[in-house]
C-alpha cells in the first residue's frame, strides 16, 4: 500500500511541475490559423504541387496581379506594376515592378517570370490551371516587360496567369532537376513572409523584413497548425488560441459567437451546389422532368435544414448572390420559385400520369423514380438531399439517394455513370462567367464512360459554346454582362443543372488583439485561409489592435 | 534449440505469405489513385495536368502483375516503399518514420503500462480476494473499459481541457513551442500526452485485470500451490513464483500481440486528440488509394506482430519448460 501511495505522490508532483511550465509565447505580434485540412504538413512548399500550394502561394511566392474574387475580379497590381491587352485581346503585356527582391537578397526581374512560365510549359504536371492550353508563347521584351501571346482571345485566362500562377526565382529553380517531384523545403520568394520553421504539426512563418511594400507586414509571426479533424480545430477557435478560422462549425452561435464578444464570422458565397442531371439519361433528358424538379425544390428549406442556414439558397440563373449580385438578371432569377402545384401541372401536361396516391408514372407507364448520387461523408449534403427527397415526394416524384464513398462518387460523376448527382464546382472564379463556363462549355465535357473535367451533366449546345467563346474576346464590362445574361437565360430555359445552395468561404475571426480583417463591408480579398493568394492580402491588412 | 529453429522457420513462411497478400490486397480494391487525386483537387486541376501527374506518380503504367511483384519484393529488401501520394513528393519511409515515434511513445508506453498495472492488480486482488483492493479497483476498471473510447476521451477533454483548463486538448505539443531537445519542449510533450494516455489506460487496464485475476484464482486451486503452502514457503514467494508465473502465461501471448499492433497506432485516439501518429496516416492512405503508403504501413504492422509473437513464443518457452519438450 505504501508503494502505491509513493507512486501516486510522484505522479502528482510530476503533473504539477509540468503544469507549472507554461509554453512561453514568443515576443511580437502573431496570428494563429485554424483550418482543418485533414492532414499533417509535409513541410514541402512547392507552389505547383496542388496539395501544398496554398501554404506558399501568396505569402512566400507572389503573383503578377491580385484579382479580387469578391469584387467581380477588380485588380491590384502586385509584382507587375501594370498590364495591357493588345492585338484583339490576343497579347497581354506585363511591366515588372522595379526594386523587388527575393528573400535571399537577389533582385526579382522579368526573367524570373519568363522562367516560371517556361517551366510550366516543359512540365505539364505543374500547369494546374492549363495556362498552356491557350498560350502560344511567352517572351521577354526589354528589361522589364513580359509578353504573353494567346492562340485565341483569352481574356478570362488573365485570372489564371496573373493571379493563380506564383512566380519562382530562376536562380534557384533553374538547378532543380525535376520540379514536379521537388519538395521545396526552404522556399525563397518575394512575399511578405518567409517560412521560418516547419514540423508535421505546425508551420511558422516569419515577417520578411525587406519586403517591397514598405512598413508591411505588421504581424511578426504566423502560426499554421495542422489539424486532422474538425473538433480540435474548432476548439482552438472557440478558446481564442487561434484567431483566424476557416472552419465549418456546427451551431456557430452557441459554440463560437457566445464564447467571446470579439468573435465574429462571415461566410461569403462563391459557387453553387447543384443537382446535376445526366442529360444522356432517357428520363431526366426530358426537360419537363427537370423543370418540375426545379419548381418542387424549396431551396430556402434545404439551406436552413441541410446547411444550418450558413450556405444561402441559390437561384436558377447560376449567379451567386450577393457576391455577384450586379450580374444577376433579377427577373430570370425569380422564375422557379418554390411552387409544387406548378411542378405537378408541368408533369401532367408533358404526359406523365398521376395515380390515386399522388405518385407519377412516365408516359410509357413506368413509375417516375429517380436516383441521385451523393458523398456519404459530407453530412450537410446528405441532409440537404434528404430534404430534397421529401420535397419531391410531395409532388409525386420518388428519389432514392445513394451515399457513396468519395472515390466511387468521383468515378461515377466524372464518367457520367449517374442519373442525378448532388455536387458543386468548387473552383469557380472571380466572376460568375467562370462557373457558368465550367458547367455549360461542351469542351469541358466528355462522352459517357470518359472523364469529364467539369461539365458532368454532358450539356452541349453550339450557340452556348459560341457565347462562352465570345466572352473570352472582350474586355468590355458591358459586353461581358450582356453575354452572361444570355448564359443565365440558358440556365433558366434549359435547366441543365439546378443550383440549390451556394457554398461559401468559411471564415471566423477574433478582433481582440488583431484588426484589419476582411468584413462584409470591406471585402478586399477572399477571407478563408485556404484561398491563395488572397490569404497573403489579408495578412498584409492585419495589424495589432488598439 | 529445435524449438527456436522451428519457430523461426514458421516466422519466415508467414512473413512471405503476408508480404504477398500485402501486394495483392490494394490491387484488388475498387477505385484508382488517379480518380482519388482528381477528387482531392475537386475541379482545381485540369485533366492534362492530371495525366502528367499520373506519369510522375507512376500510376496507370500498365506494368504486368508478375514483374510488379518482383520489383516490389526487391524494393522491400532494400527498404524502399516508393513515393507517397498523400504526402507527395515524400518517400513513404520518411513519412512513416516521422509519425512512428509519436505512436510508439504514446500507444507503446500505455500498452506496456496497462499490461503491468493490469497484471499486478489482477494478481494482488486474486491473492487477497475480498480485500480492499479487490473490492475497489477491478470493478472500477472493468466499468471504465466498457465505455466506448471516443466517449470517454471527449468527456475527458470536456472536463480537464475545456472546463478546468488543466491540460491541453489536442496535438502532440504546443504550436508555439520551439521543437528542440529542451526541457520546455519535453515537458510540453508530456503535458500533451497525459490526457490521451490516461484515457487509453482507463479503457485498456480492465481487460488485463480480469484475465489475470481469473487465471490466478484457478492456479491457486492447483495442487502445487497447496504443496508450496504445506512446505511453509513465504506467501510472497508463492504469489510471485508459483501463482504469478503460471497465471501470466496465457496473458503473455495476448500482450505480445497487442505490442505488435502498437505500430498500427490508435486511430480513434489520434483522431480525437489530433495526435500526429501512424493510425491516422493509415486511414488517410486508404482514403486516398495511396498504395505505396498502405503497403509500407501494412508491412510494418505485419512484421511487428510476427516478431512480437515469435518473442512471446520464446518467452513462454523460457517461463514454461513444458512447451520446450512438446512435439
Amino acid at each position: 500500500m505504501r508503494r502505491v501511495l509513493v507512486a501516486a505522490l510522484l505522479v502528482a508532483t510530476a503533473a504539477a511541475v509540468f503544469a507549472s511550465i507554461g509554453s512561453g509565447a514568443p515576443g511580437g505580434s502573431s496570428v494563429t490559423i485554424s483550418n482543418e485540412q485533414g492532414t499533417t504538413w509535409t513541410c514541402g512548399f512547392n507552389p505547383f504541387n496542388g496539395s501544398t500550394q496554398f501554404l506558399s502561394a501568396g505569402t512566400v511566392y507572389e503573383e503578377l496581379t491580385f484579382v479580387n474574387g469578391l469584387k467581380s475580379g477588380s485588380t491590384t497590381n502586385w509584382l507587375a506594376s501594370s498590364y495591357t491587352w493588345g492585338k484583339g485581346n490576343k497579347t497581354l503585356t506585363f511591366t515588372m515592378r522595379p526594386g523587388v527582391k527575393w528573400s535571399d537578397g537577389k533582385p526579382f526581374s522579368a526573367a524570373d517570370v519568363l522562367f516560371t512560365f517556361d517551366m510550366l510549359k516543359k512540365n505539364p504536371a505543374l500547369d494546374l490551371n492549363a495556362a498552356w492550353s491557350v498560350l502560344k508563347s511567352v517572351r521577354q521584351q526589354g528589361s522589364d516587360k513580359v509578353v504573353f501571346s494567346f492562340k485565341t482571345s483569352a481574356v478570362p485566362y488573365f485570372y489564371y496567369i496573373a493571379d493563380q500562377t506564383p512566380i519562382v526565382p530562376q536562380h534557384i529553380w533553374a538547378s532543380v532537376k525535376n520540379p514536379v517531384t521537388y519538395k521545396d523545403p526552404h522556399p525563397v520568394g518575394t512575399g511578405p513572409y518567409t517560412m521560418s520553421a516547419c514540423s508535421p504539426q505546425v508551420i511558422k512563418y516569419a515577417k520578411n523584413t525587406s519586403y517591397w511594400q514598405k512598413g508591411l507586414p505588421k504581424i511578426d509571426t504566423v502560426f499554421y497548425p495542422a489539424f486532422t479533424s474538425n473538433d480540435p480545430a474548432n476548439q482552438q477557435l472557440a478558446s481564442g488560441e487561434a484567431q483566424w478560422g476557416s472552419q465549418f462549425i456546427p451551431n456557430i452561435k452557441a459554440y463560437y459567437l457566445s464564447k467571446n464578444a470579439d468573435n465574429h464570422y462571415w461566410f461569403p458565397p462563391l459557387v453553387n451546389v447543384d443537382v446535376f442531371f445526366n442529360l444522356k439519361d432517357p428520363v431526366v433528358s426530358n426537360i419537363a422532368v427537370r423543370k418540375a424538379i426545379a419548381y418542387a425544390i424549396d431551396r430556402s428549406k434545404v439551406s436552413q435544414i441541410g446547411e444550418y442556414g450558413y450556405e444561402p439558397p441559390a437561384n436558377q440563373t447560376g449567379i451567386v448572390t450577393p457576391t455577384f449580385g450586379s450580374w444577376l438578371d433579377t427577373k430570370a432569377a425569380s422564375t422557379y420559385g418554390y411552387n409544387p402545384a406548378k411542378a405537378i401541372s408541368i408533369l401532367t401536361k408533358a404526359g406523365f400520369k398521376r395515380s390515386g396516391n399522388g405518385t407519377f408514372t412516365t408516359p410509357s407507364g413506368k413509375p417516375l423514380a429517380l436516383r441521385i448520387i451523393n458523398i456519404g461523408g459530407y453530412s450537410d449534403w446528405v441532409a440537404s438531399v434528404q430534404v430534397i427527397q421529401n420535397q419531391l415526394k410531395a409532388v409525386g416524384i420518388q428519389l432514392t439517394a445513394e451515399n457513396l464513398s468519395s472515390t466511387t462518387y468521383d468515378t461515377d460523376l466524372f464518367n457520367g455513370k449517374f442519373q442525378l448527382a448532388y455536387s458543386g464546382n468548387e473552383s469557380g472564379g472571380p466572376a460568375p462567367y467562370y462557373e457558368l463556363r465550367q458547367i455549360l462549355y461542351s469542351k469541358n465535357s466528355a462522352p459517357i464512360g470518359q472523364t469529364a473535367a467539369t461539365n458532368w451533366e454532358r450539356y452541349s449546345n453550339k450557340t452556348t459554346d459560341a457565347l462562352i467563346e465570345q466572352y473570352g474576346a472582350t474586355t468590355s464590362s458591358a459586353q461581358q454582362r450582356a453575354i452572361v445574361k444570355k448564359l443565365e437565360a440558358v440556365m433558366v430555359n434549359e435547366v441543365p443543372v439546378i443550383p440549390v445552395t451556394e457554398s461559401v468561404d468559411w471564415y471566423q475571426y477574433n478582433t481582440k488583439s488583431l484588426g484589419g480583417w476582411v468584413t462584409q463591408g470591406n471585402p478586399y480579398a477572399k477571407p478563408a485561409a485556404y484561398e491563395h493568394p488572397d490569404w497573403a492580402v489579408m495578412l498584409l491588412h492585419l495589424r495589432p489592435a488598439g | 534449440m529445435r524449438f527456436v529453429v522451428r519457430r523461426v522457420a514458421f516466422f519466415v513462411a508467414t512473413l512471405w505469405a503476408a508480404i504477398t497478400i500485402n501486394f495483392l490486397i490494394p490491387r484488388l480494391m475498387p477505385g484508382n489513385a488517379a480518380i482519388a487525386m482528381l477528387g482531392r483537387y475537386r475541379g482545381r486541376i485540369n485533366p492534362a495536368a492530371l495525366h502528367a501527374l499520373e506519369i510522375a506518380f507512376g500510376i496507370n503504367t500498365h506494368q504486368g502483375l508478375v514483374s510488379a511483384y518482383f520489383s516490389y519484393l526487391g524494393n522491400i529488401v532494400r527498404g524502399r516503399f516508393g513515393t507517397s501520394l498523400t504526402f507527395f513528393p515524400d518517400a513513404v519511409m520518411h513519412e512513416v518514420l516521422q509519425a512512428l515515434p509519436w505512436t510508439l511513445g504514446l500507444v507503446g508506453l500505455t500498452t506496456i503500462l496497462a499490461f503491468i498495472a493490469g497484471t499486478l492488480i489482477g494478481l494482488i486482488s486474486a491473492w487477497r480476494r475480498g480485500g480492499m483492493l479487490d473490492g475497489v479497483l477491478p470493478p472500477i476498471f472493468v466499468i471504465t473499459s466498457a465505455f466506448p473510447y471516443f466517449w470517454l476521451a471527449l468527456l475527458a477533454i470536456w472536463l480537464f481541457a475545456i472546463k478546468l483548463g488543466w491540460l491541453p486538448e489536442n496535438g502532440g505539443y504546443d504550436v508555439k513551442t520551439n521543437v528542440a531537445w529542451s526541457w520546455t519542449f519535453i515537458a510540453d510533450v508530456i503535458r500533451h500526452s497525459i490526457l490521451p494516455a490516461a484515457t487509453i489506460l482507463a479503457t485498456s487496464v480492465g481487460g488485463w485485470i480480469l484475465t489475470m485475476r481469473n487465471n490466478t484464482i484457478s492456479v491457486l486451486a492447483e495442487d502445487y500451490v497447496r504443496m508450496a503452502r504445506a512446505k511453509g514457503l513465504s506467501s510472497w514467494r508463492i504469489m510471485w513464483t508459483y501463482a504469478g508465473r503460471n497465471a501470466i502465461l496465457p496473458n503473455l501471448t495476448g500482450f505480445a500481440m497487442s505490442l505488435g499492433f502498437v505500430v498500427s497506432g490508435a486511430i480513434l485516439v489520434e483522431f480525437v486528440f489530433n495526435y500526429p501518429g501512424v493510425g491516422w496516416m493509415f486511414l488517410q492512405s486508404v482514403e486516398n488509394q495511396d498504395y505505396a503508403l498502405m503497403q509500407g504501413l501494412f508491412l510494418m504492422i505485419t512484421v511487428a506482430v510476427l516478431v512480437a509473437i515469435l518473442a512471446a513464443d520464446i518467452a513462454t518457452a523460457i517461463l514454461d519448460p513444458r512447451t520446450r519438450d512438446s512435439r
